[in-house]
């Protein structure tokens, strides 16, 4: 081993324990951790209507059981800007409202919350996925103005204690995040479980969220995800964003799309895929302690095996530190 | 009861008898302040337009009173100089002068322009003449607020200009309110080239919301909207069934070249 290499892994120890000393005190009700999680990687080069295809055979690998069940769809919609790859791509969203249809689910409905445009039909119209709900016939609930009700967190690491949360959100019996794989200047990344700040109101906390800045995003996130459940993960990573995301970042292909059945489980394979080391992202490391698996040998890979791309995500300076290098990320995923 | 539907719905029937005022008086907390909906224990950033909805409904002077009580005791966090200072030392990534604030959507957190427009609105209305001492400060400081957080050419988006260098996109709603609350300002480049933007962009708008505020904000300043209202009328299509707050924009826009406009001050 080299001296180049032991300085290297002693950075990436030293990054990863000041990554998780906000998560140091158990904070959360109750280990909830799976034995064993599981991811499926799909190749997928373009969004077409063949992605409801792969979609399904790949679900069946899951043998999700959701007869008689109400699905809660939440995509990454976030703004709307042409050209932009902001959010969820809608045919994803779609092949993912026919396959749950198919599975025997008693209703499918589409919720969002833009954290930052408050006029959700703008967002929804902009990006087509109007279009495809109307040709589906599946309802959509903007998120931002439901019915509320105030809940208890079930972690508390942003001292925040609880959350007024949407009905539909707390009525539905499976929470399918849907989000669009990219790098976020805040949060370090955007994945299954950043996307869930859209499940917070606009009409309480306002457009962007801020309370939840204030309290640390990061302690936001991992005690709403410990409070909302996410059932199940379809990460769009197809065309992803890096740089400076969530908004003004550069487009980047991936090719893939990710399922899990555990959201911790799928962030971290997300950010391996990205070039991005889980272990920094403190959310992804906070949620690992009681919530879902991080570690590989956790995971059982489903389909195609986890690559590492060529040069991870362009991250902003203060992210700098989430890029793997080669080696390193290499063998970590081994 | 929900604030925003309810406030706008109010505005929209104001010439109605039957249009109930007292629902809300009945859900004005006792600070003053009116919460986002009715069980919400915070005074909520659209505290500005209930006050609005007030002015347009008639003379309520002791709710009035207190709201504007609340509003002027009400500032976003950066106005602290412990933030103030670390908003210009280590934490530099949004482009803003700390200097210059308004209100925050939620007590405790920064400003941001919607609820800044609203309340400054409100604040100019109630105080069409003789603004002295903190109202004339607050007023003065949430303009300065709007003109820094302007995006770099022309318009507003939720709350800055430029975040980590790169430059917002403009919101139509959030220019539009911004507009309207810098109405009775001199006109400046900034309000000139957010009218351009707003103009330019609001015959191709494909949401009732956004085109609703975009005929208020434009008819304030005196522009020709006969076409945007028509097609405004071209969005209700039989099939489509828009919420509260929508609906009530929409006819307050459709409207306000006959019955008015309640977001002008009159000065």
């Amino acid at each position: 081993m080299t001296r180049r290499a032991v300085l290297a892994g002693s950075l990436g120890i030293a990054a990863s324990t000041a990554t998780s000393l906000p998560f140091l005190v158990p904070r959360y009700d109750h280990d909830r951790r799976p034995a064993r999680s599981r991811v499926a990687i799909l190749p997928a080069t373009q969004y077409s209507e063949k992605l409801s295809g792969v979609l399904w055979d790949a679900l069946k690998l899951f043998n999700l059981d959701v007869t008689g069940k109400s699905v809660l769809l939440k995509p990454n919609l976030v703004d709307y800007i042409p050209e932009a790859e902001i959010n969820t791509h809608p045919l994803l969203i779609a092949a993912a409202a026919e396959c749950f249809r198919r599975l025997g689910a008693k209703s499918v409905t589409v919720g969002e919350g833009p954290g930052h445009q408050r006029d959700t039909q703008l967002v929804v119209q902009g990006t087509g996925l109007e279009q495809y709900l109307k040709e589906q016939r599946i309802p959509f609930v903007d998120l931002n103005r439901d019915e509320v009700v105030k809940v208890r967190l079930r972690a508390d690491y942003s001292r925040l204690r609880d959350l007024w949360l949407p009905c539909t959100v707390l009525a539905a019996d499976i929470i399918v995040s849907i989000p669009k794989v990219k790098t976020h200047h805040w949060s370090g990344v955007t994945l299954s479980m950043k996307n869930m700040f859209g499940v917070v109101p606009g009409v309480k906390y306002g457009w962007p969220k801020n309370l939840l800045h204030w309290h640390g995003i990061q302690q936001s996130i991992v005690d709403l995800v410990a409070t909302v459940p996410t059932h199940f993960v379809i990460a769009d990573a197809i065309v992803c964003m890096e740089g400076n995301g969530p908004l003004a970042g550069t487009a980047r292909h991936l090719d893939r799309i990710v399922l899990a059945d555990d959201p911790v489980a799928a962030d971290a394979t997300c950010a391996r895929l990205m070039g991005l080391m889980p272990e920094c992202v403190p959310h992804i490391c906070g949620t690992a302690m009681f919530l879902g698996n991080m570690s590989s040998d956790r995971i059982e890979q489903l389909a195609a095996p986890l690559t590492y791309p060529p040069a991870p995500f362009q991250t902003v300076k203060e992210f700098g530190h989430l890029r793997a290098r080669a080696g390193l990320a290499a063998a970590a995923v081994r | 009861m929900a604030l925003e539907p309810t406030c706008l719905a109010l505005m929209a029937l104001r010439l109605d008898q039957y249009a109930n005022v007292q629902v809300l008086l009945n859900d004005q907390r006792p600070d003053g302040s009116w919460g986002a909906f009715g069980d919400d224990n915070e005074g909520s950033g659209l505290t500005g337009l209930a006050l609005l909805a007030l002015n347009t409904a008639g003379a309520f002077p002791d709710a009035a009173t207190r709201a504007v009580r609340w509003l002027l005791g009400t500032k976003g966090r950066e106005a602290n100089w412990l933030w103030k200072w670390k908003f210009r030392t280590t934490d530099t990534h949004v482009r803003f002068d700390p200097d210059k604030f308004g209100w925050p959507w939620e007590p405790g957190t920064c400003s941001w322009v919607v609820p800044t427009s609203l309340a400054l609105l409100a604040l100019k209305q109630s105080f069409p003449c003789c603004r002295e001492g903190k109202v004339a400060y607050r007023i003065q400081r949430s303009v300065e607020m709007l003109q820094d957080r302007a995006c770099p050419k022309g318009g507003w988006n939720a709350g800055n200009g430029v975040v980590y260098g790169s430059p917002m996109v403009p919101h139509f709603d959030a220019t539009a309110i911004a507009l309207l609350a810098l109405r009775s300002e001199p006109r400046n480049r900034l309000i000139d080239r957010s009218l351009v933007w707003l103009e330019r962009q609001a015959s191709s708008c494909p949401s009732p919301w956004s085109l609703s505020w975009s005929v208020l904000a434009l008819n304030a300043f005196d522009n020709p909207v006969a076409p945007l209202q028509h097609l405004l009328e071209t969005f209700a299509e039989p099939d489509e069934t828009y919420d509260t707050a929508t609906l009530a924009v929409a006819a307050l826009a459709l409207d306000c070249t006959t019955s008015g406009n309640p977001f002008e001050v009159v000065v």
